[in-house]
């Protein structure tokens, strides 16, 4: 082989290198190489359709932003939707995968917090009793825009998604001065968690619940240093205008709306009357000071 | 030198004052006090302090609503609105202890003589007063020309509204402020009752004694508008206070405590600041009457498409 060949096979060598190198370029414009990326093709896309998960009818589209700001953004789809191959699939065949998701593509990485749901009675009606409405890791976190639930951020967000089932206990709590300091953006105030605990949520009726007869004044006491079982039995969740949530509550409300009812139109009917005919009988022109 | 012959300003009085004996006022003193200094300060911080205590707690009463929101961003959040809040209350709760005071001077002072002429305690004259009133807003007869003692019975109405308010706001206000401190003695529901108490009391507070009674009765009455001085100068010149109050000036002439009563006038420059606090007052006044009303007229409009 002379040494002419040998450059030339080099040189041909190298052009080969070059147009392949271009080639691949212009492949990881159209299938990318991370499965993530992969999978955003598609699913990153607005209107892909939805998909029916226990009645409830969820979009096929991941919010691309907040996948990327999410605490999440730089594993790989896979690795919560696991036994998932990355190529053409049908709804029907990832029917029952979305369940099998939820539950143990948490616990695989965060099995602590996995095994305090458990015991939880969320986790048991999820877990023992395959309930369908109970809410898994995945209805208060969130699925693919996760944020760190140590956050402000998250905090803020607490009474809205206990709300979205405990809807009577949202409202009665806003009732509250803890409830209205938080709706006013003081997020230093005790929010759901606070009290209810967050993962190991239990009944009022079990001794082991932070609201527990046993539990109760250590739970306030959290904040309020001096409580006594008086103290904790403040009602937090009362519905002013029911009188079957607390009858003598609603009494007083009760009384207050009539009071004010009726002193407010008495005083305007004596305020409106008097200012009419002063304006009739020319008082307010000859008054003048 | 006034004397009370000098003619008396017609104020639209559709009945003749009663003749009243003739007296000569010595001095400059041509003023009748109304007010003392103590009460027009108290006044002073009552008022200070009132419109502190709204300002810093209906935002919290209102914490849906989305100007009760931003409003709070302006005074710079619950915890700072709280302690601005607690703060006016102390000024508020000073206020109260001033008036325990004078109730207990005239227990002292006068033997426990709340009763009587000049009282503050409803009489039957008041409900005559306004009969006649009410007769005049309906038109079935002529304006009368109320034969006032020391308070008219929209007078008392204020004051025993704005004492037994205060009472409940002070109570439920401590109570809220020290809720552990409060259960050692009683039970959790007296928090729930003081929450709902303090929040309607509120609501009562503001609409009731400022909109529908005080700002209306102060400022806006016709005999009064633009402002009822009084509060401001201490008094007011004799032949109009003969005129207002024609039963506490006879009472007066006739047991010769007259000339105890009288006072100097305000000076030039008492005067020039006057006429300027009316307008910013009044107009302030009138303002907040316009904005109460609202309020008021769409608190009762939730309240009734509440239901």
């Amino acid at each position: 082989m002379s040494v002419r060949r040998a450059v030339l096979v080099v040189l041909g060598a190298a052009l080969l290198l070059l147009t392949a190198a271009t080639a691949a370029s212009a492949i990881t414009f159209t299938i990318p190489t991370g499965k993530t990326d992969r999978c955003l093709q598609c699913h990153g896309k607005p209107g892909l359709g939805t998909v029916n998960v226990n009645g409830v009818e969820k979009s096929l589209t991941i919010d691309t932003d907040a996948w990327h700001q999410s605490m999440h953004s730089r594993m790989d789809c896979t690795a919560c939707h696991a036994g998932f191959e990355g190529r053409d699939h049908t709804p029907d065949e990832t029917k029952g995968w979305y369940r099998q998701a939820k539950l143990t593509a948490c616990s695989d990485c965060h099995s602590s917090e996995f095994k305090m749901y458990d015991q939880s009675f969320h986790g048991n009606l999820v877990m023992s009793e395959g309930s369908t409405k109970a809410p898994a890791c995945g209805d208060c976190h969130g699925s693919h825009g996760i944020i760190d639930p140590t956050t402000q951020k998250f905090r803020a967000t607490i009474p809205q998604v206990c709300g979205r089932c405990h809807g009577d206990k949202e409202s009665t709590y806003l009732d509250t001065y803890h409830g209205k300091s938080w709706q006013l953006g003081d997020l230093s105030r005790a929010v759901c968690t606070d009290c209810h605990g967050y993962h190991k949520i239990l009944p009022q009726s079990n001794p082991a619940s932070t609201i527990s007869k046993q539990n109760v004044v250590a739970t306030c006491g959290k904040c309020h240093p001096n409580a006594n079982s008086r103290f904790s039995s403040f009602m937090v969740h009362v519905d002013r205008s029911s009188p079957r949530s607390s009858f003598w509550v609603w009494l007083m409300e009760m009384n207050h709306a009539l009071l004010i009812g009726v002193l407010f139109t008495l005083g305007g009917l004596h305020c409106v009357l008097y200012f009419y005919r002063g304006l009739r009988e020319g008082m307010y022109r000859r008054g003048k000071h | 030198m006034a004397s009370i012959d000098t003619p008396v300003r017609d104020r639209g009085a559709a009945v003749e004052p009663k003749a009243r004996p003739a007296v000569v006022v010595t001095g400059a003193r041509t003023h009748f006090r109304r007010f003392t200094p103590f009460q027009r300060w108290v006044h002073f911080f009552i008022m200070i302090s009132f419109s502190t205590l709204v300002l810093t707690g209906m935002p919290l009463k209102y914490s849906d609503k989305a100007w009760a929101q931003s409003w709070m961003g302006v005074i710079g959040g619950v915890e700072n609105a709280g302690m601005i809040h607690r703060f006016a209350a102390m000024i508020m709760v000073a206020c109260g202890i001033c008036m325990v005071g004078l109730f207990l001077k005239i227990l002292i002072q006068y033997k426990g003589r709340y009763w009587g002429p000049g009282t503050m305690v409803p009489t039957w004259q008041d409900y005559r007063d306004l009969k006649a009133m009410v007769s005049w807003f309906i038109g079935r007869s002529p304006r009368p020309h109320l034969q006032l003692d020391r308070y008219a019975y929209y007078e008392k109405g204020e004051f025993w509204a704005a004492s037994g308010g205060c009472s409940i706001m002070i109570v439920t206000g401590a109570i809220l402020w020290y809720p552990q401190t409060a259960a050692r003695v009683l039970p959790g529901i007296v928090i729930n009752f003081a929450l709902v108490n303090h929040s309607g009391g509120a609501l009562l507070a503001m609409g009731f004694v400022v909109v529908f009674w005080h700002f209306f009765h102060a400022h806006l009455r016709p005999e009064a508008f633009p402002m009822d001085k009084a509060m401001y100068a201490g008094g007011l010149p004799l032949e109009e206070y003969a005129h207002e109050r024609p039963v506490e000036y006879e009472r007066l002439v006739k047991e010769g405590k007259l000339d105890g009563m009288l006072i100097a006038p305000l000076s030039e420059r008492g005067l020039k600041y006057q006429n300027v606090l009316w307008w910013v007052i009044t107009g302030f006044a009138l303002f907040l009457w316009a904005v109460f009303c609202i309020f008021v007229v769409w608190v009762t409009f939730n309240w009734i498409t509440g239901f």
